[in-house]
This record gives structure tokens, C-alpha cells and sequence, in this order.
């Protein structure tokens, strides 16, 4: 007896190579300057050029950079170096106690640093280095992210300025976190392309309940319906009378 | 579970692992949670209605080609 394995398993794992050709194929698109211009009004005070603030991020001032469109472009495994300066401009002092940058995640702080001054005086103009390497995250996370440098003054803050920038993952490899969502997309692409088998499960609904499958795992053989069952069990010899 | 509900489940996942996709390559940006947690709705929502469409053809489609050997095996 000849038996035909289901058309399904013979797309299977083209389907699936498929899939994740496709995806890997988006991650090579170059992506300058993409990010959703919808997205762009995130940003929390415009840079008064009266303040006596500023921030630079490796020599370039961080207003630039205060939408996700014009987020600098970074690499997580490098160091970078922020100069917090400020300047009166008049006999007015100003005491800071605290440079403290942040990075944000679905609204939480996935990295603080903080360049604490010890003994602050009140100075007219001053300068504090801060350097930061985000090489764990850079193994984690990539893409834009929100940071937020801040002034404070014994806790109380002074200042701060939103800006944008855009990681690449170190050694400009995928981080941890793509690499397990696209492994997620996969699984379900191949879960959803053999979706269709579910339906004669809930056409035999009518007699005995079949042995439910999971709702997140795709089906296995061995719930699926039987192929051509004429081939597989002919009926017995004279029943085609 | 018919193939639509089986689908949607799928395009459920689909949508949401997609929008954390889309920024983790720059496309998206989900550094604050409001604006982020909508991006995720709207995604697992999309990701849903044409998961179960897609499920619901692919489950036609299914039936369709093994009708035959259904009605074969009736005779």
C-alpha cells in the first residue's frame, strides 16, 4: 500500500527556513534615521538657548539629538564621554551636586549613572565629566532609546534634557533580545502556516471530543487528522456492494 | 480550537513580539510606556484580526483538499 505523507510536511521546513530568511533579511535593511516620525513629540523641554546648561555627548551637544529621527548614532560596546556644562553668564552661582544620566525603557530607567561632586561649591561656571560604557546593555538591547541628563542639586533637580540615541549591538552582531524574538516569530509563523489543520478538529467536534491541543504550540502528527484514510484502511472486500 | 481562534492566537504573539522588533531595529521607539503600550495594542490587535483571517483560510483551504478523501472513505 502506497501512503502520501501530508502535503504540510513537506512545506515544513522550507516554510520555516523560509520565515527566518525573510526576517534576517529585514535586519540587514539599513535603518538611518527610520524611527516613526509620530513618535518624535517625546521629547520633554526645548533647549532654551537662555539656560545656563548643556550637555555634550562625545563633543556634540545632545539638543541636537531630541527626537528619535535625529537620535545619535552609537556603539553600545564603546565608551562614551558627556561633559556637563554651565555657564551664567552673570554673578549668579550655581551649585550642582549631581550629573546623572539615564536611559529608558517602556518608561523605566535601564541604566542610571550618576557622577556625584563631593564638597560642591557655587560657581558661576562649571564642568563635570561623566563617562558611561553600556557594553551589558549593548548585549541585551539595541535600537533608539530615550536618555535623560539631569543637574541636581542635592537631590533636587535643575535641569535636565531629553535626548535620543541609537545603539548598535557591540561587534555590530544582533543582541540577545532580537535574536529570542526572532526565534518567537519563527515558532509562531510556523504555528499560524499550520493553523488550517485545526479545522477539521473542530468539524469532528460533533461526536466524541478530540484530545484538545495547546493554544500556543502548533499541532503535532499525532493530532492531526488521518490522510486519505481510503488509502491508508480500504474498506473490507465486498463492502461495495 | 478551530484554525480562526488558532490563528489569532498566533497573530496575537505575532503582533506584539513585532513591535518590540521594530524598535529593537530602530524603526520604533518604545522609551516611554504609554505610547509604547499602545504601539503593543495595536499590534496584538492587527496581529489577531488577520491572524484569525489567515487561519480562517488556511482551515478552509485545509477542509477543501481533504474533503475528497473524507468522502472517499465514506463509500
Amino acid at each position: 500500500m502506497r501512503s502520501r505523507p501530508p502535503r504540510a510536511k513537506h512545506l515544513r521546513l522550507p516554510a520555516a527556513v523560509l520565515a527566518f530568511a525573510v526576517v534576517v533579511l529585514l535586519l540587514n535593511v539599513p535603518a538611518p534615521a527610520r524611527a516613526a516620525p509620530a513618535l518624535q513629540a517625546i521629547t520633554s523641554q526645548p533647549n532654551d538657548s537662555s539656560s545656563p546648561f548643556n550637555v555634550t555627548w562625545n563633543g556634540v551637544d545632545v539638543s541636537t539629538a531630541a527626537t528619535s529621527s535625529s537620535a545619535l548614532a552609537i556603539d553600545l560596546s564603546q565608551s562614551a564621554n558627556l561633559n556637563y556644562n554651565w555657564f551664567t553668564g552673570s554673578s549668579a552661582k550655581l551649585s550642582v551636586t549631581d550629573a546623572r544620566l539615564e536611559m529608558f525603557y517602556f518608561g523605566f530607567a535601564v541604566s542610571t549613572r550618576d557622577q556625584l561632586v563631593s564638597g560642591a561649591i557655587a560657581s558661576a561656571r562649571g564642568n563635570i565629566p561623566l563617562s558611561w560604557t553600556p557594553l551589558s546593555i549593548g548585549f541585551v538591547l539595541e535600537g533608539v532609546y530615550r536618555l535623560t541628563a539631569t543637574f541636581l542639586d542635592n537631590g533636587t533637580t535643575l535641569w535636565s534634557e531629553n535626548f535620543y540615541v541609537r545603539g548598535t549591538a557591540p561587534l555590530g552582531f544582533v543582541a540577545l533580545l532580537p535574536i529570542v524574538l526572532l526565534i518567537i516569530v519563527v515558532y509562531e509563523l510556523y504555528g499560524l502556516v499550520r493553523s488550517g489543520r485545526y479545522a477539521m478538529l473542530g468539524r469532528k467536534s460533533g461526536g466524541p471530543p478530540p484530545s484538545q491541543p495547546s493554544a500556543g504550540t502548533p499541532p503535532a502528527d499525532a493530532t492531526a487528522p488521518p490522510e486519505t484514510p481510503a488509502e491508508n484502511n480500504p474498506p473490507p472486500s465486498g463492502g461495495d456492494s | 480550537m478551530s484554525a480562526a481562534s488558532h490563528g489569532a492566537s498566533c497573530g496575537v504573539v505575532l503582533g506584539i513580539v513585532l513591535v518590540i522588533f521594530l524598535q529593537q531595529i530602530a524603526y520604533l521607539d518604545l522609551s516611554d510606556l504609554v505610547p509604547a503600550i499602545e504601539n503593543l495594542v495595536i499590534g496584538a490587535v492587527v496581529g489577531g484580526v488577520l491572524g484569525a483571517l489567515i487561519g480562517w483560510a488556511l482551515g478552509r483551504s485545509y477542509l477543501a483538499r481533504h474533503a475528497t478523501g473524507e468522502t472517499t472513505a465514506a463509500k
